[in-house]
């Protein structure tokens, strides 16, 4: 499903991905495990397209979709919705607007974004926030609202960057919970990225070891 | 690919704007009755002992303005955009007012003051027999072209120390009081804008010809002017321009260490409002030391000019000279200031990503053509534009807004690209993988996120487009003269009541756009 | 609110639209004169011209050459596509450097006649009118006066002198007339003298005569019309004509100069400009105002100030050799002024 072969990627001269071969199969859900620096999110970003490889190639669904220097799918174009470490919520936007940005991209009719809205919020239980601006939310909630955000277009693949590393250990468990509940009803393939043992034993049917770069082994 | 194709499109057109004009000249300057020559090299290169002194004291004049301007501008400009004291927006909007009366004036204003005949010689005859012997010099252009040029650091600190992260201003206060939080957290952050600044102070005071000239100081500049006005020799005034750029690449030199050497960018939090510095018991005094720095610095030559223009009839007479210079001034610095913003925006953004091999050339390209003499901009112009095929630009104001661009594109493209340097880079990543379009990431995501700064993007190109003399003066179209250009032409033998009221009209239909644009964005960002 | 910024970028844009249509030449007879005279003498020349005819007129005015480069630097990178049709000169040299590089067209004016033929190009590539003389500005509390331009050699004023910057204006040509007259040897020998006698550079004729006004220095060498207008304001000054002897060089005359520009788009509107600067009436007009030029037609009454150009000795000089020579001497003014 996604595949990255023989993948590089130098960053002001130092290599921060070096020649990574790893496979990871449909509605799978994978954890990405290392210290920090260990090249994880540069992974996450390899994967989106939102950065480009120095060698080798990724795939997606055995589509190539990039290899060196080369981006042969734009990340609009990949299925991918992704959390980002800093959530990455527009701030001058409500939680309705953030949610439904991408509906309006992909040119959807408003009934049909509303009611994708609604079924989001829902989904992570935000019903009473819908115009509610980030700033207003808080750490658990901006989680949430940056997990519908990122299924309201039916992803295939969900790539997460540490999106629970700030919150308290009650509001992570409750979290991790929900992640997995969602996992099950849609089925995409999850790529979690993490330096936390307890969400790697939870959210990862396989955990792949980075070290410096490099696939540093596996566990299942 | 549409990113890439605009992107080009911005670069290409600062380019055709810019660059093909310089070359023009360039070339037109090695061309001696047809053929190759390097003759007007060799004649700047043979004097070069009287060049290198000349361009000594330009040298020396603009370090002593910019140093002058950043240590004193950066303070009042923390002061008026990050504290609580009083009249803040009255006093920023006064404390404009010298940049936007051509240089000349304001010297001519003091020496009214302080000269003999003038109002101090009555006072203190003593005194100003000293100070009117210093000022003719090198004392009496760093006074003037230091409160000229000072509120440029005044208005770029306002602008980027209100985005400061407050969160890391407060986690500084914690263990420090607002003085150590300005010198290590605050001033570091926006250091690339105070460096933009003194870089635009330098460089305005390396170009600036009239108030040395009147102040008997000399300078580098004039031997281009000289080519100009006395030997009508293009290929030797071009050739004269040249060591400028050694100097914009000394810059750029200077710049880029200390730009790639800060530590991780300090963003600003979109959850938080400014933080304003609460002055307590001193907000009175450094109240009284602003208005006294204002009074004196703005207020008196600002009161030379009222008191020489006090008469219904010198406003009348005013009126009826300026003519349609007034409302054109007014459009065609809205329209240049528009503009500017428009290409401005997509070379910023083109140099903030990197997106494209020639971001650098873009830079440098932008900040060579501000440093170049107006005139030397506006020659060349015409030697592009001046063609039957094109004389649909070129006999029409078409032709002063391309000078515009041509000679203030850097204050856009380095703002913008400041600015987005504020909008953490996953907000348009998220847009782009929610399916948006580049341009509806730009619309809906980049542009509302950086809409203060692009407001006072729109503000400092207006300012410049309107106070400009140099490209202007050299190109506009016969009976399309701006109002700077009209009150220029008219200083020689007009009256200085008229002159006077001229330059009060100037500010006034200056300051009075800006205070509704400011208005306006205050309403919408409260 | 939301789409004001839009909005307000739309007028814009469809203002700038509108203005460039308004600004595109229209079917109205216009003539484009480029003005060295200053503006504020020569523009009300110019209504009166644009109500006396209707034909519209499209100026380009010039500053004190220290302060810029305008017309004259215009008209010569226009060159190959002109946009003026007529050229109002503040002296002839300019009109002269036209003619040599060929951006002038020959035009005899029926108003030209009764002018002087020393102040009139033989072929009509330009024609003067309405003058300056070169005079010294003295302050009246002197003793003694001033009578010569070799004054400025004299002991006795050493230190005590000013000259407006000779590498522009009317103070250029006269340097250059004087070389002519004299021949370069002793041109400059002279300057040399000048400067050694501990003579100040100031930017401008102007400039100088402010400065005689004040007491700072004791004499300059400036254009009549800047005496005039000193005298105007009560500054206590005095206008002495230098070298009238009967040995002597005598004054140096600026006429202004009208040019007709080669392959002008609309000729016959600048020709008709021309017939009107050229004109008694128009000389009478510039005679009155605080320009206080002198009128080159018999029978036009000068400034009350000032003498009328008959009563006047008057440097005896060719205009092309003069501006031939001013191109010469170019280098050596430089290194004069660098020296200062």
């Amino acid at each position: 499903m996604i595949e990255l072969r023989a993948v590089s990627k130098n960053y002001n001269g130092r290599r921060v991905i070096d020649s990574v071969s790893l496979r990871m199969e449909r509605s799978e859900r994978v954890v990405l495990f290392g210290p920090s620096g260990c090249g994880k999110s540069t992974v996450l970003q390899l994967i989106a397209g939102l950065t480009l490889p120095d060698l080798g190639e990724i795939l997606i669904d055995n589509e190539l979709v990039a290899r060196a220097h080369k981006n042969l799918r734009e990340p609009e174009e990949r299925g991918i919705g992704m959390v980002f470490q800093d959530l990455a919520l527009w701030p001058h936007m409500t939680v309705a607007e953030n949610i439904e940005f991408g509906l309006r991209a992909k040119r959807f009719p408003h009934k049909q974004r509303a009611q994708r809205v609604s079924e989001m919020v829902d989904l992570v239980r935000l019903g009473d926030y819908l115009n509610a601006r980030p700033a207003e939310l808080s750490g658990g909630q901006q989680q949430r609202v940056a997990l519908a955000r990122a299924l309201a277009l039916t992803p295939r693949i969900l790539l997460m960057d540490e999106p629970l590393s700030t919150l308290d250990d009650e509001l992570n468990r409750q979290l991790r919970q929900e992640i997995l509940r969602l996992h099950d009803d849609l089925g995409f393939t999850l790529v979690y990225v993490t330096h936390s043992r307890d969400e790697a034993r939870e959210l990862g049917s396989r955990t792949i070891f980075l070290k410096q770069g490099r696939l540093d082994g596996e566990q299942s | 690919m549409e990113k890439r194709l605009t992107l080009w499109a911005a670069a290409a057109a600062l380019a055709v704007i810019g660059l093909l004009p310089l070359l023009t000249m360039v070339t037109n300057s090695l061309v001696v009755n047809g053929v190759f020559s390097l003759q007007a090299y060799q004649a700047l290169w043979e004097s070069g002992s009287e060049q290198l002194a000349l361009m000594g004291n330009s040298i020396l004049l603009s370090l002593y303005v910019t140093l002058l301007a950043t240590i004193m501008g950066v303070p009042l400009g923390i002061l008026l955009g990050k504290t609580d004291l009083p009249l803040r927006r009255s006093l920023t909007a006064l404390l404009t007012v010298p940049l936007l009366i051509p240089p000349y004036v304001i010297a001519v204003a003091w020496f009214a003051l302080i000269g003999s005949g003038g109002w101090m010689s009555s006072v203190a005859p003593e005194a100003s027999k000293h100070l009117a012997t210093a000022f003719f010099g090198l004392y009496g252009c760093t006074g003037v072209l230091f409160t000229a040029f000072m509120p440029i650091v005044i208005l770029l600190t306002i602008a980027y120390v209100g985005a400061v992260n407050p969160r890391l201003e407060d986690a500084g206060r914690l263990v420090s009081g607002w003085g150590g939080v300005l010198r290590h957290i605050t001033l570091p952050s926006i250091a690339p804008a105070i460096l933009f600044a003194a870089i635009l102070v330098f460089l305005l005071t390396l170009g600036e010809v009239g108030v040395p000239t009147y102040l008997r100081y000399r300078v580098y500049p004039v031997e281009t002017l000289t080519q100009f006005a006395a030997f009508y020799d293009f290929s030797a005034a071009t050739a004269a321009a040249i060591p400028l750029l050694a100097i914009t690449l000394a810059l750029l030199a200077l710049e880029y260490p200390i730009l790639r050497n800060r530590t991780s960018e300090l963003r600003t939090v979109m959850f938080g409002g400014r933080a304003h510095i609460k002055l307590g018991r001193w907000r009175f005094p450094l109240l009284a030391l602003v208005l006294a720095w204002t009074a004196v610095t703005v207020a008196l030559p600002l009161a030379v000019l009222i008191a020489q223009s006090w008469s219904a009839s010198a406003y009348a007479d005013a009126f009826a000279r300026a003519g349609g210079s007034i409302l054109r001034s007014l459009v065609f610095a809205a329209v240049g200031a528009s503009l500017l913003m428009l290409v401005g925006f997509f070379g910023g953004y083109l140099i903030h990503n990197r997106t494209l091999p020639v971001w650098r050339g873009v830079d440098a390209l932008t900040l060579f053509l501000f440093t170049l003499p107006g005139t030397v901009v506006g020659i060349g112009l015409i030697s592009l534009w001046n063609t039957p095929m094109s004389n649909f630009i070129y006999s029409t104001p078409a032709i002063i807004i391309l000078g515009y661009l041509a000679q203030y594109a850097v204050l856009p493209t380095r703002m913008t690209s400041a600015i987005l340097d504020r909008v953490p880079r996953s907000l348009e990543q998220a847009a782009q993988l929610s399916g948006a379009t580049w341009f509806m990431t730009l619309r809906q995501v980049v542009v509302p996120l950086a809409r203060r700064g692009l407001i006072a993007v729109w503000i400092i190109a207006y300012v410049f487009c309107l106070r400009d003399l140099g490209v202007s003066m050299v190109v506009y179209p016969p009976g399309s003269d701006t109002l700077p250009v009209r009150i220029l032409t008219l200083m020689a033998n007009g009256a200085p009541s008229l002159i006077a009221a001229l330059c009060v009209i100037l500010i006034a239909v200056t300051l009075l756009p800006l205070g509704a644009v400011a208005l306006w964005s205050g309403r919408t960002n409260p | 609110m939301k789409y004001a910024p839009w909005i307000a970028l739309a007028l814009l844009i469809a203002a700038a639209i509108a203005l460039w249509r308004f600004y595109s030449p229209s079917g109205a007879p216009t003539v484009v004169v480029y003005v060295s005279h200053d503006q504020v003498f020569s523009e009300p020349i110019l209504k009166d011209f644009e109500n006396d005819t209707g034909i519209k007129v499209r100026a380009v005015y010039d500053t004190e050459e220290t302060k810029s480069a305008g017309a004259m630097n215009r008209l010569i990178a226009e060159k190959s596509n002109p946009q003026a049709d007529v050229y109002w000169a503040n002296e002839p040299i300019r009109a002269e450097v036209l003619r040599q590089q060929r951006i002038a067209a020959p035009y005899v004016s029926p108003n030209a006649e009764g002018i002087p033929a020393t102040f009139r190009d033989p072929d009509g590539y330009w024609t003067g009118f309405a003058a300056r003389a070169r005079v010294l500005i003295v302050n009246t509390s002197l003793d003694q006066r001033p009578a010569s331009v070799l004054s400025y050699t004299d002991a006795r004023w050493r230190g005590k002198m000013v000259i407006a910057n000779p590498l522009f204006g009317t103070t250029t040509d006269q340097i250059a007339a004087l070389f002519v007259l004299w021949g370069d040897e002793r041109g400059r020998s002279f300057m040399q003298n000048v400067h050694d006698n501990g003579v100040k550079a100031s930017p401008s004729n102007g400039d100088s005569a402010d400065l005689v006004a004040r007491g700072e220095f004791a004499f300059s060498l400036v254009d009549s019309d800047d005496v005039i207008n000193r005298m105007k304001q009560h500054q206590p000054v005095d206008l002495v004509y230098p070298d009238q002897g009967a040995d002597e060089i005598g004054c140096f005359i600026v006429p202004n100069a009208a040019v007709l520009i080669a392959g002008a788009p609309h000729p016959e509107a600048g020709k008709k400009l021309i017939d009107y600067l050229l004109s008694p009436d128009t000389e009478g007009k510039l005679a009155l105002s605080d320009a206080a030029q002198i009128p080159l037609h018999p029978g036009v009454p000068p400034p009350a100030q000032l003498r009328p150009i008959e009563s006047i000795k008057v440097m005896d000089v060719n205009y092309a050799a003069v501006a031939a020579k001013l191109q010469a001497i170019q280098p050596f003014l430089k290194s004069w002024v660098a020296g200062e």
